[in-house]
């Protein structure tokens, strides 16, 4: 410790010097070491310079308080450094930064940890996936980034692990699977962590698994609940599923980051699609599949929920983000979550009464067909059956897929990445096998016949609930929003090209060069020593391209490969 | 007790089952398939199904369709299992748009590249959809060339990164 010292006996200056030496690799990387993260700087991640967790903070809001890079100067802004991953699958990771050390994930659980201001690599760590099939990975083999507690990275890999990393070494903590891999579960989501707890969820709505939430001790990974999301008979919801064996593979999958909220210690946490896909082999509602659910973090407890999709035959799930924020409706004040449904429609929920404040569509709605006492009902001719095939839309890519919307505090806009897309769709034979998909459903996505675009990137007043702008876009919109007090909004596009917005009005403020690949990482932003940075990963892949029917026309064309993109303004 | 003494019961019947597993995978796998079908099958493979699952099945946004992870004995597929959910399911973009023929053509394929052999009958639909024979891979009646590289594809290492100067 007496390096830091100003006055130093002689004997000290060789030690001094004997400290140099071995740092002097890391000369020019490091002036500060790697600050631990506290449950007191997770609860004000909203301020901190860096970027701490998926969607910045416990609100899921997406909203940077950073105004260096503002609607006057973005257009100057630069590369600053960037640096090229390679592998030609999906990247779907946000970059999470603390201090001076930047990680990202890759297709496949490769973990980087890199200086965030010089670009150097510090060090990687890979999953050993050697002797798994991925059998029941939907969507691209892709990760969605860590999270961090304490001096730990963690990282929920494809084969239900949680990799607990120390972060300056990548040197491995713990690891703790969850659950076999290749039976119906993975995990693809970044974890969240709360209150010592190493927080996940299981993908799997499409394999016939009972999908669940999961705390683990972030510093042992010794397992502290399990939640499932269908629950067995004899539990609260239990009369919504026929009887019998079907809530086994009830799906529900739980594959999102959820939000928090400290005021009222609840765990937000979305319930993804029931599985088979075809409503008609499980009569009832289904809860708690395409549902927002309201835990008790301490015990996974479930406190209350809102199911934004009763009887889903349509691959709808209900795991985009709950995020948290405030807003005044007819006059009123309200605590409230905000969600952009795949099934089209915004919900806006009130977090002190549970009820449903307002819902508006934000694309091609027939499935949802309204409301009634605030909560939704669906049209039977838009369900499909063994004999019938229906058209619907959206389709089960959405409205919206898993890309995280952003809520601005300041414009009280909600900025909802958007598809435009209908389906096909008709029951089929089915059987549940552990390893394979099990839907009972074939499908085509199709255009929407009242768009001619496939996406957008669309504006809503959360106080009003109308839209304000909207960006269309021929290609479908595949990345999420970040909007920070610079009154901007950022969100990249499958062009390859990271476009920052206007918050108020949705001109185009600056168009990065065209990347190396299509963009469906959502943009993070963060602070080094008084420089504002925004960082992006580039690489193609994931869902779109795979189910995407028709719409994989628009995006046949895209190149592959990652690449991380790290920009600022020069000075 | 009771639930114990079913428990003893069973693994002893696993037990007395287990030879007779081996000694059904020592015998030689049934032939169910024409080589012309696996050949159009193979065609029709690299149009519809490689862009997902690679071009010599190794797997890439979907899952290897060859090789001893896919086709093991812990995943316990059958034929008519497979066969089922491909015809159904697959292509992904658009399942269940392929005709019989080539459902048919592409299992013959799946079967050949997990080391079954041809013969000289066709597999039909009445004959896949009713087959309980398993689907394990046949390491031993595989090039070996084949088999190494399968064993390669299972653990891609990282394309690893190209450093670019700030
Ligand atoms: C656009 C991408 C895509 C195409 C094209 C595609 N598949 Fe798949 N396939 C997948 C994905 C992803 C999975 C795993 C997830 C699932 O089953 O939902 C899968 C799963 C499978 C499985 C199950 C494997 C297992 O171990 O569980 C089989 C068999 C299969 N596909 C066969 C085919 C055949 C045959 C074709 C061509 C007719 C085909 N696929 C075309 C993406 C594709």
């Amino acid at each position: 410790m007496t390096r830091f010292q100003p006055f130093l006996p002689r004997r000290s200056l060789w030690r001094l010097a004997l400290w140099a030496l071995l740092l002097a690799p890391l000369a020019g990387a490091f002036a500060a070491g790697y600050p631990a993260v506290t449950n007191a700087r997770l609860a004000h991640a909203a301020t901190d310079n860096g970027w701490l967790m998926f969607l910045r903070d416990y609100t899921g809001d997406s909203y940077a308080p950073f105004r260096q890079i503002n609607s006057r100067n973005v257009a100057d802004l630069k590369l600053a450094w960037d640096y090229d991953i390679g592998m030609k699958r999906g990247f779907e990771a946000s970059p999470i930064v603390n201090g001076r050390y930047l990680f990202v994930t890759t297709p496949k659980d490769h973990l980087l940890a890199f200086d965030a201001v010089t670009g150097k690599v510090l060090w990687t760590y890979q999953e050993n996936l050697t002797g798994v099939g991925l059998k029941t990975v939907c969507c691209d083999v892709v990760n969605r980034g860590v999270a961090l507690y304490g001096n730990n990275v963690y990282m929920a890999t494809l084969d239900n692990y949680v990799v607990a990393l120390d972060a300056k070494t990548g040197k491995v903590v713990w690891r703790r699977q969850i659950k076999p891999a290749d039976v119906g579960y993975a995990m693809t989501l970044a974890p969240l962590t709360v209150q010592g707890m190493v927080i996940v969820g299981t993908s799997g709505g499409e394999y016939g698994a009972r999908d669940f939430v999961v705390a683990l001790d972030a510093k042992t990974g010794r397992e502290i609940w399990r939640q499932y999301t269908v629950p067995s008979p004899g539990q609260p919801g239990s009369d919504t599923w026929p009887k019998g064996g079907i809530y086994q593979h009830g799906g529900g999958s739980a594959w999102l980051t959820g939000t928090f909220d400290p005021a009222s210690d609840t765990l937000f946490w979305g319930g993804g699609n029931p599985g088979p896909w075809l409503a008609t082999l499980r009569p009832g509602k289904n809860l708690f599949t395409d549902s927002l659910q309201a835990f008790d973090p301490r015990t996974g407890k479930r406190k209350w929920y809102y199911q934004y999709t009763p009887h889903d035959s349509w691959d709808y799930d209900g795991v985009n983000t709950p995020m948290i924020t405030s807003l005044t409706y007819h006059g009123r004040r309200y605590q409230a979550i905000v969600h952009a449904d795949r099934n089209g429609w915004l919900y806006v929920i009130d977090r002190d009464t549970h009820k449903l404040i307002y819902a508006v569509p934000f694309a091609h709605t027939m499935s949802v067909a309204g409301f009634r006492d605030g909560l939704p009902y669906t049209d039977d001719a838009a369900r499909p059956t063994i004999k019938k095939q229906i058209f619907t839309c959206p389709s089960f890519l959405g409205g919206k897929n898993w890309w995280p919307a952003s809520v601005d505090p300041a414009t009280h806009m909600v900025y909802v990445p958007t598809i435009h897309t209908c389906m096909t769709m008709k029951g089929a034979p089915t059987f549940y096998k552990p390893g394979l998909a099990y839907l009972g459903e074939t499908f085509k996505v199709v255009h929407d016949p009242n768009d001619s675009n496939w996406g957008a990137l669309q504006a809503f007043d959360l106080d009003t609930g109308k839209r304000v702008w909207d960006h269309e876009s021929a290609r479908p919109w595949d990345d999420g929003a970040m909007s920070t007090a610079g009154g901007l909004v950022f969100s990249g596009t499958e062009g390859g090209h990271l476009l920052a917005f206007d918050a108020h009005t949705g001109a185009v403020l600056w168009r990065s060069p065209k990347l190396s690949s299509g963009i469906i990482a959502p943009p993070v932003t963060y602070r080094v020593d008084g420089t504002q940075y925004v960082a992006i990963l580039a690489g193609y892949g994931g869902a779109t391209p795979i189910w995407g029917g028709e719409m994989v026309k628009a995006v046949a064309d895209v190149p592959r490969g990652g690449h991380l993109y790290v920009f600022s303004l020069k000075r | 007790m009771a639930g114990r003494l079913l428990q003893a019961f069973l693994s002893a019947a696993l037990l007395a089952a287990l030879p007779v597993q081996r000694g059904k995978a020592a015998s030689p796998p049934p032939a169910l398939y024409t080589q012309s079908q696996a050949r159009q099958g193979a065609s029709t493979f690299e149009g519809k199904c490689a862009s997902c699952h690679g071009h010599h099945l190794e797997g890439g946004v979907g899952p290897a369709l060859e090789g001893p992870v896919f086709a093991s004995a812990k995943s316990g597929f059958t034929i008519q299992q497979i066969y089922e959910f491909l015809s159904v399911e697959m292509p992904a973009y658009a399942p269940g748009s392929l005709s019989r023929t080539q459902y048919l053509d592409i299992t013959a394929f799946l079967l050949q590249q997990n080391g079954y052999p041809a013969g000289s009958r066709a597999l039909t639909d009445r004959i896949a959809s009713a087959s309980t024979v398993p689907l394990l891979f046949q390491a031993a009646l595989k090039a070996p060339a084949k088999v190494a590289k399968s064993r390669a594809h299972a653990g891609r290492p990282l394309d690893m990164p190209k450093t670019n100067a700030p």
